[in-house]
């Protein structure tokens, strides 16, 4: 940015992709035994390794979600989506929400394809009910739930209906109350490219690095707070009734747990009251901190900051009464 | 970051899934069924990476501004823009330069035994076999949730790693279990009767008799085995069960 003022923009030094790739190499040679030394504590390890495996599991299903909505982006004329949502747009967020259980991913994917949806002038409301409501109600996710619960098969229905519910709610909430400046709708024009082929491509590879980025930093953060938190604090608190609520809740925010896989550390935790699993599960696909980061990433700061809170208000009350109604 | 850096991250995170895909390191930290998955989108990483550098060095040759993208587009990317980009390097520098071992005895120790209740209630017999190979969460399942029933009077084999037990002494014989990736690990463990120590993380082949003694009908119970020969293994390529 500090290039702005110079007309001989073309001139100024910038490491090449040739400096970039000796560089890493010299590092690679001399590093890898300070390294592999500096890793030799267990728990750094075990941290390692949950970091390296919440990216190497999400990346495919980050690359999925930028595929699609590169594809929405380049392929598909906004004017679908005026045909394929009400007009009205207190119900499209219902219809949007309801639409997420055919979008089979975790939650990685979803966030680029809901700022696909809003550049392509679908309601933000509706497309937020989409971002929340798609990781947490899909096929996948429900058959999960099914085989992790033999013994609680309306924990299934639980999950569905509290999982809906606060997509709904959030969807109007922010139909109700949001502004406009809060959230930072992708634009898309500088990536418009000579044809439908190459908008595809530069979409992609531009959503890819920019989500990519932020799914690194929430991958660190749930590394290192899943080998920092005591064991003992978990039981600690499972036999107190809207304590352990609030508690599972945040759990699922710190272990970023993707949401097809949810539903068996859910079953684990089998100290915990059913309503305190079904908030882990109905907070886990919309607000953790891998989720958080990517947020912000993808639709700005100011967004995420109101955005996670709030959902995680209403998806604990919504698992509240849910838990109080069918569990 | 100029295009160029950017289509170089691609290529190598792509190069780094497909590393870890092809060999078997993957298994510490993903299930086997990702790995077409990890194949693919390594792939497509390193493709669309190699197509985007193509693309610089065109327009670098024919002396034409590089067509959007880089840094040079205005739109308010604040600290985070693709500049976040950069960050993907962290995880290649993990997977080139230290890839961490499959999880272990630290996890282990951290958390109850979980021992996930059947949908069947009554299990099916053993397969043949003398001594026949149980996974431990088999063993586990039907110690805790059918009485034993099933494992009385066979000698079974059991493979897996040494997780010492802080509070009474002694170690149990233990194995993860992955449903997703290694962020949801949980264990399973099983007390072997006079058992002299080992280190923590020694990988053991028991074989053994089931024995009653051990808590039954709860899903943090650890049940136990009567050793009558014990070995010490190598890890098997894969760690988890």
């Amino acid at each position: 940015m500090t290039t702005v003022d110079q007309p001989a923009q073309k001139q100024r030094w910038r490491p090449g992709a040739l400096e970039f790739l000796t560089a890493a190499i010299i590092v690679l040679l001399i590093g890898q035994r300070w390294l592999i030394g500096l890793f030799d504590s267990p728990a750094l390890q075990a941290g390692a390794t949950i970091f390296v495996s919440i990216v190497v599991q999400a990346t495919p299903f980050l690359v999925l979600g930028v595929l699609l909505s590169a594809a929405i982006a380049a392929f598909v004329p906004p004017a679908f989506w005026q045909r394929a949502l009400p007009k009205n747009d207190f119900l499209a967020v219902p219809v949007a929400g309801a639409a997420g259980a055919i979008l089979p991913g975790c939650e990685c994917a979803s966030v680029p394809v809901a700022g696909s949806l809003m550049s392509r002038g679908v309601a933000p409301a509706a497309a937020l009910a989409f971002l929340l409501s798609a990781p947490a109600i899909n096929p996948i996710v429900l058959v999960s739930t099914w085989v992790a619960f033999p013994n609680n098969p309306m924990m299934v229905l639980a999950r569905f209906v509290a999982s809906l519910l606060t997509s709904v709610i959030m969807g109007w909430l922010w139909l109700r109350f949001g502004k406009g400046e809060w959230i930072r709708i992708p634009r898309r024009d500088h990536l418009v490219g000579h044809s439908n082929w190459e908008t595809f491509r530069l979409t992609a590879t531009h959503d890819f690095l920019h989500a990519g980025g932020f799914l690194v930093i929430g991958a660190f953060t749930a590394a290192i707070l899943n080998v920092a938190v005591p064991p003992e604090a978990i039981n600690a608190v499972a036999d107190k009734a809207i304590l352990s609520v609030i508690f599972l809740a945040l759990l699922a925010v710190i272990l970023c747990i993707c949401s097809e896989a949810d539903a068996f550390v859910a079953a684990s935790l089998s100290q915990f009251s059913l309503t305190a699993r079904l908030a882990f599960l109905v907070v886990g696909p919309m607000v953790d901190i891998k989720l958080i980061s990517l947020q912000a990433g993808v639709f700005g700061r100011r967004f995420a900051q109101r955005f996670a809170p709030t959902t995680f208000v209403v998806a604990v009350l919504t698992s509240l009464a849910i838990g109080a109604w069918l569990l | 970051m100029t295009r160029e850096i950017q289509s170089v991250i691609l290529v190598l995170l792509g190069g780094a899934l497909l590393r870890i895909s092809l060999s078997d390191v993957y298994l510490r930290y993903v299930k086997e069924g990702m790995k077409p998955w990890l194949i693919i989108s390594g792939v497509l990483l390193v493709v669309g990476g190699l197509l985007a550098l193509a693309e610089v060095l065109r327009a670098e040759r024919q002396k034409i501004a590089v067509l959007p993208g880089g840094d040079e587009h205005g739109h308010a990317h604040g600290v985070g823009g693709p500049r976040s980009a950069w960050l993907l390097l962290l995880p290649v520098a993990a997977i080139f330069l230290v890839a961490p071992p499959a999880l272990g005895a630290f996890t282990a120790e951290r958390q109850t035994s979980t021992v996930i209740q059947p949908k069947e209630p009554a299990a099916p017999p053993l397969p043949a076999g003398d001594p026949v190979p149980v996974t431990l969460a088999d063993y586990a399942a039907r110690a805790v949730w059918d009485d034993g029933r099933t494992l009385k009077g066979r000698n079974v084999e059991l493979v897996g790693f040494v997780t010492p037990n802080a509070k009474g002494g002694g170690w149990y014989l233990t194995r993860l279990q992955l449903t997703c990736c290694a962020a949801d690990a949980i264990a399973t463990k099983i007390s072997p009767q006079d058992v002299k120590d080992l280190p923590a993380n020694t990988w053991v082949q028991i074989v053994g008799q089931w024995v009653p003694g051990g808590e039954i009908n709860a899903d943090d119970a650890i049940p136990l085995v009567k050793v009558t020969s014990l070995k010490q293994i190598a890890q098997p390529s894969n760690a988890y069960e």
